[in-house]
């Protein structure tokens, strides 16, 4: 894992994207409530969220996993669910931290990048889980397979707002 | 490893004693956050530790998202579920239940008739709780007991604007319950919830109603995910020694959580490869979509799979 941060590859990256919502739940199937602004704490995750290390109280908890620190979610999947599936996902549904937009996700994977403050290291892609469909009603599993989001580890913590940039480093 | 999180756990926030042997339980999130969403007339189970597990229709509305409220009624002949809620569940108590399912599925513009034995009102509280929040009166609710009615609180406003019709049946006669329905015929929802003999009046009464115009209030089970389709097999697990049958209601992965396996689950939809096991009988019915062909001879991604046989032996 190390190599890669270090050692980023060489293509140059040029993409700026922005945070549209910001969502944290306490513990597993509760609903995902939205915030102005989240607290993100390096090696830990986010402040009062399911899957905050040493409050472990999630879904996955169980299964621990340094990259779930922090979870990421493209606001241009809403379009194409609605487009493809004609599905209405809301951002609160999706379960993922951080809704961005013009953030490439699916191309951040071992990549360092900054979100707001924060500098994070994307881990791997995130995977549907099936139990979203019982706590939705909406069958969405298959529409989101490879477009489920991003699972990140964060390596500087701070404060991200809605709004805030998000930038590769 | 610690065990998977499967329920959503409450703390009991208020306990009251309501009278005629019933009391009402109201189940927070310990911050009181929202809890998981349903629908009106929705039920849940409630997890009472040592396998026993009972199901209560809840009687708040969808709208009031920050608790759940059951009303039980002591069942002395019963199996252990209401007296166990009666005599020892407190306040502060901690406790896990499913998540909602099922409701009424109410008819926005015709009238939506209720009839209820007892207890039985539960799931129309509820119903009648929601409507009332948007300002509708689409419903009339007939409602028998055996003396003083429970939970009466909840409803006082349908009940003072006369849209509640209560039976006292231990001072007055039983509704002619196919006379209720006759004069709806033509259009509106029907729903019962009560004992058996109030079911099969209703169902007699409503026989020549369309299915969707009519709701008889069942528990339902919870939803299989990977349903099956294939006849029962059997399930021998090498390792462990362990034998059991798999039904296509339970599924091979339900089957092998009620042995007590632990197979890690992640996508639970045959995506992420995380629950691949060896097998050594089959055929496996494969329908993942990650194991190569190769892959599959020796390999099965249990959280979709099955047998396509009498036997399957999984290495576990
Ligand atoms: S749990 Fe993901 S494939 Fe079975």
């Amino acid at each position: 894992m190390d190599a890669i941060a270090i050692d980023q590859p060489e293509v140059t990256m040029s993409w700026q994207g922005v945070v549209r919502f910001l969502h944290k739940t306490p513990r597993a199937f509760l609903p995902m409530r939205s915030f102005p602004s989240l607290e993100l704490v390096a090696g830990r995750g986010i402040e009062g969220d399911r899957y905050f290390v040493g409050h472990e109280a999630g879904f996955y908890s169980h299964k621990p996993e340094e990259g779930r620190q922090v979870t990421l979610f493209e606001m241009e999947t809403f379009e194409a669910l609605q487009r493809d599936h004609k599905i209405e996902l809301l951002p609160e549904e999706h379960r993922r931290n951080v809704t961005v937009e013009g953030v490439p996700l699916n191309h951040l994977v071992g990549r360092r990048f900054r979100l707001g403050e924060a500098i994070v290291e994307a881990t791997r892609l995130s995977t549907p889980c099936r139990h979203i469909e019982e706590i939705l009603g909406k069958s969405v599993f298959d529409p989101l397979i490879n477009r489920s989001g991003l699972n990140c580890k964060i390596i500087a913590g701070g404060t991200l707002r809605v709004g805030d940039a998000v930038r590769p480093i | 490893m610690a065990k998977a999180v499967k329920t959503v756990s409450t703390v009991v926030s208020k306990v009251e004693d309501l009278g005629n042997d019933t009391k009402r339980f109201t189940l927070v999130d310990q911050d009181d956050w929202e809890l998981p969403p349903f629908r009106p007339g929705a039920h849940i189970d409630v997890h009472l530790g040592q396998g026993l597990v009972r199901t209560y229709s809840l009687c708040n509305e969808p709208d009031d998202d920050r608790r759940y409220v059951i009303a039980v009624k002591r069942e002395r002949e019963g199996r252990g579920g209401s007296n166990f809620l009666h005599d020892r569940v407190e306040v502060g108590q901690p406790i896990s239940v499913s998540l909602p399912r099922g409701g009424i599925a109410l008819d926005q513009e015709g009238t939506n008739i209720f009839l209820a034995g007892g207890i039985g009102v539960t799931p129309f509280i509820s119903a009648i709780r929601h409507l009332e929040r948007r300002g509708r009166s689409n419903y009339v609710l007939h409602w028998t007991s055996r003396g003083r009615p429970v939970l009466t609180d909840m409803i006082a406003p349908a009940i003072e604007a006369g849209r509640v019709r209560l039976y006292d049946t231990n001072a007055q006669a039983k509704p002619v319950i196919a006379a209720i329905f006759e004069e709806f015929a033509g259009s509106g929802l029907a729903a019962c919830c009560g004992p058996a003999a109030m079911l099969k009046t209703f169902g007699d009464a409503v026989s020549a109603w369309p299915d969707e115009r009519k709701h008889i209030e069942m528990f339902t089970p919870p939803k299989v995910i990977a349903r099956s389709d294939v006849p029962p097999y059997e399930l021998y697990l090498s390792a462990s020694n362990k034998l059991a049958t798999v039904t296509p209601d339970v599924g091979l992965l339900g089957t092998l959580d009620a042995l007590g396996v632990d197979v890690p689950v992640s996508c639970g939809g045959g995506i992420c490869g995380a629950c691949r096991t060896r097998w050594t009988e089959g055929p496996p019915i494969h329908r993942d979509r990650v194991l190569s062909p190769a892959e599959r001879q020796n390999e099965l991604i249990v959280c979709v799979g099955d047998c396509a046989g009498q036997r399957l032996v999984l290495d576990l």
